[in-house]
């Protein structure tokens, strides 16, 4: 079976996205300290989700099973989450930033993860399969 | 930060057209097809922010012939490292004209030579994503990069220019709002500048009636009895309360305000003001006052269901995980105390104000 460089690529787009929800988790740390208690529960949450981002990446490029299994299930809540808010009318951004961001990145993750030559490159996620 | 400022339009525009082609380009080319498909990714990013980099040379010629040239130079090194990606010094030329180009735009934004707009920052996205392709290691690949130190270098180089890129934009944009954005996440309804004498009456009458009608909510025990309830923290310097029976009307009548603003102080809530809200977001209402009572709407704030409570947007459009991107329907407070910095229709209660009710 060929090397292919997707999962390298995937580590990019995770490594972009883990530093947004790092970001993110900071952003609500002034809140905490303005008198908004439970937006430390959300910054912790946003920081644990950049971890596991970064440490799934790493993983991706082990050629882990669990990274991509972990990976998938993640991005594909992120797409439906973002596709529900899109379709409320809660005037959410429709900026091309947060459509690069919250829409074409998970997507993009998706594409470059799923199928069936993916899953068999993943193997069933033990360290044989590196 | 969260617009697209109109003479970038063009360059979105062209960014889109560019996508497709340039994706159809690197697969109908033997050569790019034979190399890692980060690299081929890379190709694409890169035609990409050299197209919308062209895009916008019409544009700035006029006004910033430097820009217009710099411009000029991405645009064609760019499109030339997309095009050559097998050139002995491609990955050394192509990381360090995605940096410079990246760090210029921050030196850009941050010495406010041009404003930060969506399509600036989603620009930046392309380029950090092309950028981390060029540097990422990939398998059977000579010669080998795939070293420890340098997978951890990529790991934290990479996050740590998304994040100096990010907050420096942030800051920037938070410092020095344009006019009709006066904090943060708020639009000013637009309006003559200088209010006329119908106005100023208008407002006077309209702050009169108001501040008469909500005088009984000064004891909390009466707005709560009246329907409104605290839609947030206590903890806060201040909390709006809201009435869900005027969530959708009436618009602007001083006896029904939808909201009242209470002071959190170590004697109890003391009462701040009013708040009349839009029953729709991206309508602002009857402005009798011009100037002086322009209606504003919170746009990118994240919320949070869990304690009902918000933050703001980042630049790369992220809320913390758990809080919802929305925007509030348009509102105009009306301030029955004091508001020395704004007024007595200003967006925000100056926090001395806050601060001092607590210590009476």
């Amino acid at each position: 079976m060929s090397e292919t460089s997707r999962p390298e690529a995937a580590f990019v787009l995770l490594l972009m996205q883990a530093t947004f929800w790092l970001l993110a988790g900071v952003s609500a740390l002034p809140f905490v300290l303005g008198g908004e208690p439970y937006m430390l529960l959300l910054a912790a949450f946003s920081m644990a989700l950049a971890a596991l981002g970064v440490w799934s990446g790493v993983g991706l490029v082990r050629r882990r099973g669990w990274a991509r299994r972990t990976v998938l299930v993640v991005e594909w809540i992120c797409l439906a989450g973002t596709l529900l808010q899109l379709a409320l009318p809660i005037g959410a951004n429709r900026g091309p930033v947060s459509l690069l961001v919250n829409l074409v990145l998970p997507a993009a993750l998706i594409l470059l993860l799923r199928g069936r030559s993916m899953r068999a490159r993943f193997g069933t996620g033990s360290r044989r399969a590196a | 930060m969260y617009d697209i400022a109109p003479d970038h339009a063009i360059g979105l525009l062209a960014g889109l057209i560019a996508a497709p082609l340039a994706i159809l380009a690197v697969r109908l080319s033997r050569m790019h097809r034979a190399l890692p498909g980060t690299v081929q990714i890379a190709c694409v990013l890169m035609a990409v922010t050299a197209v919308i980099h062209l895009a916008l040379i019409p544009h700035h010629l006029g006004e910033d012939p430097i820009t217009a040239v710099l411009f000029l130079g991405n645009g064609i090194a760019f499109l030339a490292l997309a095009a050559a990606p097998r050139w002995r010094w491609w990955r050394l030329a192509s990381s360090a004209m995605l940096v410079a180009t990246i760090l210029g735009y921050l030196f850009y934004v941050d010495f406010r030579v041009e404003g930060p707009d969506q399509v600036g920052l989603a620009t930046k996205l392309v380029e950090f994503a092309a950028l981390g392709m060029v540097l990422v290691p990939v398998r059977d690949e000579r010669p080998m990069r795939d070293r420890s130190w340098y997978w951890a270098l990529l790991a934290t180089g990479l996050p740590l220019l998304l994040l100096v890129s990010g907050s420096g934009v942030w800051v920037e944009a938070l410092a020095h709002p344009d006019t009709r954005h006066v904090h943060a996440g708020a639009l000013l309804q637009s309006t003559n500048s200088v209010p006329s004498a119908e106005q100023q009456a208008a407002a006077t009458q309209l702050y009169e009636q108001t501040a008469a009608a909500i005088a009984p909510y000064e004891d909390w025990h009466v707005a709560w009895a009246a329907g409104y309830r605290p839609a947030g923290s206590v903890d806060m310097p201040s909390t709006h309360w809201f009435n869900k029976a005027y969530e959708k009307g009436p618009v602007m009548d001083p006896r029904h305000p939808q909201g009242l603003v209470y002071a959190n102080t170590h004697h109890g809530p003391v009462l701040l003001g009013a708040m009349f809200q839009m029953p729709r977001i991206g309508q602002f209402g009857p402005d009798p006052g011009g100037p002086l009572t322009a209606w504003h709407q919170h746009e990118n704030i994240c919320f949070s269901i869990v304690g009902l409570e918000f933050s703001l947007m980042t630049p790369y459009a992220t809320c913390p995980v758990g809080a919802i991107d929305l925007t509030a329907p348009a509102m105009l407070h009306v301030w029955i105390v004091d508001n020395p910095t704004g007024g007595p229709f200003a967006v925000d209660i100056d926090p001395k104000v806050v601060a001092a009710l607590d210590r009476t």
